[in-house]
């Protein structure tokens, strides 16, 4: 009777240790997984083309990716434009919220009587990543170029860019928030 | 009486032909010398553009950075430069006729492309900076004050195109002295530059 006693109030104490030391092990593998797929798989994320690469239009949807020592970006079917990622002097994050659609939205909206397509336009926007890149040429010229991604993808871009060599001041490590506030600010 | 006429009619009229034939050939000639003139001038400068100094004003870096690409694209537009040189650009040590523009952002209102969408009238992207053209010495040949805004349609960053349009056609609407005279020639008193303000 003593003995049952003994081992009942036992039991719990050594299921929460095996529990414990379950969770433990596979977070520990989960961690280990998620490390060798970081460091094996290239980074390639859809985005915007704002500006600054020369080879490549304005505005134009394509593919951001790491390959080896460069960070290049290729529209569908174009040839790629590519910066050594050892030239990039700095990178920032940045948001932006901008309309969807496009201009054929635009054209829409501003068709629907009554004033309605403001109601639209209060609903169809989007917040957007921006990532910004100070980098330099061979003759030592300064470049920027500036791409529009999806909201959380610049920060795995900057991380990746930065664990491949990248340089970052510390003012570019805080994200600036654009568009939402309209907010003055003058030099005196 | 009528045989005069007919006389004198024709006799103004080969005298019109005659002017009309001797005198274009001269002003077109005209016309391309002094065109050449402007353009020799102007095209004897080649120009390398600084990074914009925000100053005290909390430009967010993307906006830095637009503004200075847009910047070279619109001066290259111009064709009023030999060369458009990068910040940083080690050529430009190599070039003799080298004027330097410096951008200062003296104001910023960050708009809103929703608000811009809903309610047209507010939500306003505004951008005002000081250009000088300065040369080597650091003596400014050209100061403008311009203004870039998004008022309507088009997202915050537009501003910057325009801006860097408004003080490309600025610089070329502005005469620069010849190159060949020493920057202390070439260079204006800060009290003699006259600021202008596009809108």
């Amino acid at each position: 009777m003593n003995r049952r006693i003994i081992s009942t109030r036992h039991t719990p104490g050594l299921f929460l240790v095996c529990l414990l030391l379950l969770w433990c092990s596979a977070a520990a593998l989960a961690q280990s997984a998620g490390q060798s797929a970081k460091s094996t798989t290239p980074v390639s994320i859809r985005g915007t083309h704002l500006l600054g690469f020369e080879s490549a239009k304005n505005n134009a949807n394509g593919t951001l990716s790491i390959q080896e020592d460069a960070l290049q970006f290729q529209k569908d079917g174009k040839p790629t434009e590519q910066v050594k990622i050892a030239s990039v002097q700095d990178i920032f994050l940045g948001e932006q919220s901008k309309q969807v659609g496009g201009t054929a939205m635009t054209l829409g909206k501003a068709a629907v009587p009554f004033g309605g397509g403001r109601a639209v336009s209060l609903f169809a926007h989007k917040n957007y990543d921006t990532l910004a890149l100070e980098y330099v040429d061979s003759n030592g010229g300064m470049h920027g170029a500036i791409f529009q991604l999806d909201k959380g993808q610049a920060e795995i871009l900057r991380n990746e860019l930065v664990a491949k060599g990248a340089h970052v001041s510390e003012s570019a490590n805080e994200p600036v928030k654009q568009s939402n506030a309209e907010v003055s600010s003058e030099s005196k | 009486m009528k045989a005069s006429n007919r006389v004198s009619l024709l006799l103004v009229a080969v005298a019109v032909v005659t002017i009309n034939v001797a005198h274009p050939p001269q002003l077109s000639a005209e016309n391309a010398a002094s065109s050449s003139g402007t353009n020799s001038t102007a095209a004897q400068w080649s120009v390398q553009v600084d990074k914009v100094d925000p100053g005290d004003v909390a430009l967010a870096p993307s906006f830095q950075i637009a503004i200075y690409e847009s910047l070279l694209d619109e001066l290259n537009k111009t064709k009023r430069f030999k060369q458009v040189l990068r910040d940083g650009d080690r050529n430009a040590g190599d070039v003799s006729d080298l004027l330097i523009l410096k951008t200062t952002v003296q104001k910023y209102t960050a708009g809103s492309e929703t608000r811009r969408a809903v309610t047209t009238v507010s939500g306003a992207t505004k951008l005002t900076v000081r250009s000088q053209l300065r040369a080597r010495d650091g003596h400014i040949i050209v100061e403008r004050t311009v203004n870039g805004n998004v008022r309507f349609m088009g997202s915050n960053l537009r501003a910057t195109h325009n801006l860097a349009h408004n003080v490309a056609k600025a610089i070329k609407q502005s005469s620069l002295p010849e190159p060949s005279h020493s920057a202390s020639h070439a260079a204006i008193d800060s009290d003699q530059v006259v600021v202008v303000e596009l809108r």
